[in-house]
């Protein structure tokens, strides 16, 4: 446990508010300066008085919150603003049509206070292994437009991290918004193993998304969260499991397959062999319940 | 920059301009400055609950929100959502339901629950402790503040 310095206040720092998107890239050029971006804060401010980040300049993103927000689908793709918050994509019946083990991910984050200012760009720039709004992400094939002064470029979700609590975003670059391709037929869902029901990190995190067709699994992906130094794609248990037969069989044999993917740690939520049991479980249980949901249809 | 930066906002429905520190919490602004007592610092790291205030009304740990955030932005804390004379109708229920013991958790309690009165009417018992699990109590054990809340709904 780290200690907090309740008494203190936190160190000072200068402000800044960018009120437009070039502003934001002024702001952000900072001469070496130790600059963090503010987006919901709830990552950032803990960080602030735990004093594991001591920045010289705080740039509070709360003032393009409609610019970096939002939630359409067009064009077969539905995007995602880095501003919109876990509550918006709860309660998103785009999100819970199209992206549905983001919408259970999002729905288990933190608590109601958190949700209703923690954002998606935030959880990801964040970088945490634990991260829950990532195995969904990733599961979904989804892609992530990061944004600096010199223009956009679009990279896989497991690119934005590079290692635990380490992003992999150049200076002067932000998370703009996240891209999930849409398709009507696919299944996709997300569970977890935590100390607790609430306000917990996820022990182990599991999104699987995939379509049935004529008995057999299409396209289909495996992520894994708090397994590895970053989430994860499963990549061993997502090729066995496309093609596959839709069966029970496939389901114990990809969900092994899932713990052979993964690389736990020991830590205080849980010992490495214990998560790797975790990751067989929660990825059996997925793909069961797509088969017995999609057989419901 | 460093030092005081103007934050305007509305408090309690009333507009309010305010200099502040940019590395002090809404809580502390809100409890310290402000005059807004209601708003208790428990942890002081968003698991709590006790500083819970309406952020353009949606619940919030004030504590993991820096003061000048809100600006351009509404708060609402318990002190905003009833009086003695016009108490709120879940204000009102924690008095006759007796969902009280210490005290020290219940505004953030009743700012949650009255988000939860006002937004979801038709929310389950087990949605109820879902959306309350970050308000946390150590005497009463939550049962009375869930019948207050069921009441407040019975006599609306």
């Amino acid at each position: 446990m780290k200690s907090f310095q309740y008494l203190a206040p936190i160190p000072g720092f200068d402000y800044l508010v960018p009120k437009s998107i070039p502003e934001l890239f002024r702001a952000l050029d900072v001469q070496g300066r130790k600059v963090s971006i503010i987006a919901g804060g709830t990552d950032l401010m803990i960080a602030l008085k735990e004093r594991t980040v001591a920045p010289d300049v705080v740039v509070d993103l709360g003032r393009l919150r409609k610019e970096l927000g939002g939630i359409n689908s067009a064009g077969g793709v539905l995007r995602i603003g880095s501003m919109a918050t876990f509550s918006q994509i709860e309660s998103n019946p785009l999100i819970a049509r199209y992206a549905n083990a983001l919408c259970q991910a999002a729905a288990n984050v933190g608590t109601l206070q958190i949700r209703s200012i923690a954002t998606l760009g935030g959880n990801l720039a964040t970088a945490s292994p634990a991260a829950d709004s990532a195995p969904p992400l990733i599961a979904l094939g989804a892609s992530v437009t990061l944004a600096s002064a010199s223009g956009h470029r679009t990279v896989p979700v497991q690119s934005v991290f590079a290692g635990p609590k380490r992003n992999g975003l150049r200076p002067g670059e932000i998370v703009a918004s996240v891209e999930i391709p849409v398709n009507g037929e696919a299944w996709s869902g997300w569970t977890r193993a935590a100390v607790r029901n609430e306000n917990v990190l996820s022990t182990v995190s599991v999104a699987v998304a995939s379509t049935m067709h004529n008995g057999k699994f299409g396209t289909s992906r495996v992520a894994l969260g708090a397994v590895a130094p970053t989430p994860i794609l499963g990549e061993k248990a997502t090729i066995a499991m496309t093609g596959a037969e839709a069966s029970a069989g496939t389901a114990d044999k990809v969900s092994s397959l899932a713990a052979q993917d993964s690389t736990p740690i020991t830590d205080i939520r849980a010992g490495a062999s214990y998560r790797r049991r975790l990751v067989t479980v929660l990825t059996r249980r997925l793909i069961m319940k797509m088969l017995s949901e999609v057989a419901a249809r | 920059m460093r030092g005081k930066i103007k934050v305007s906002f509305t408090l309690n429905g009333e507009a309010r301009t305010e200099e502040m520190q940019p590395n002090q919490t809404l809580c502390d602004f809100l409890h310290d400055e402000a005059g807004t007592t209601s708003v208790k610092k428990g942890c002081d790291t968003g698991e709590c609950g006790a500083c819970t205030v309406l952020l353009d009304d949606m619940p919030v740990t004030s504590c993991l929100v820096l003061a000048p955030q809100i600006d351009g932005r509404d708060v609402v804390t318990t002190e905003g959502l009833g009086t003695k004379s016009a108490p709120h109708p879940v204000q009102r229920a924690f008095v006759e339901q007796d969902a009280v013991q210490c005290g020290y958790c219940i505004p953030g309690m009743i700012v949650t629950l009255s988000w939860i009165y006002e937004h979801l009417p038709g929310a389950s018992d087990a949605e109820i402790k879902r959306l309350m699990s970050g308000n946390l109590c150590r005497c009463t054990g939550y049962i009375q503040q869930i019948e207050a809340l069921k009441s407040a709904r019975k006599s609306a």
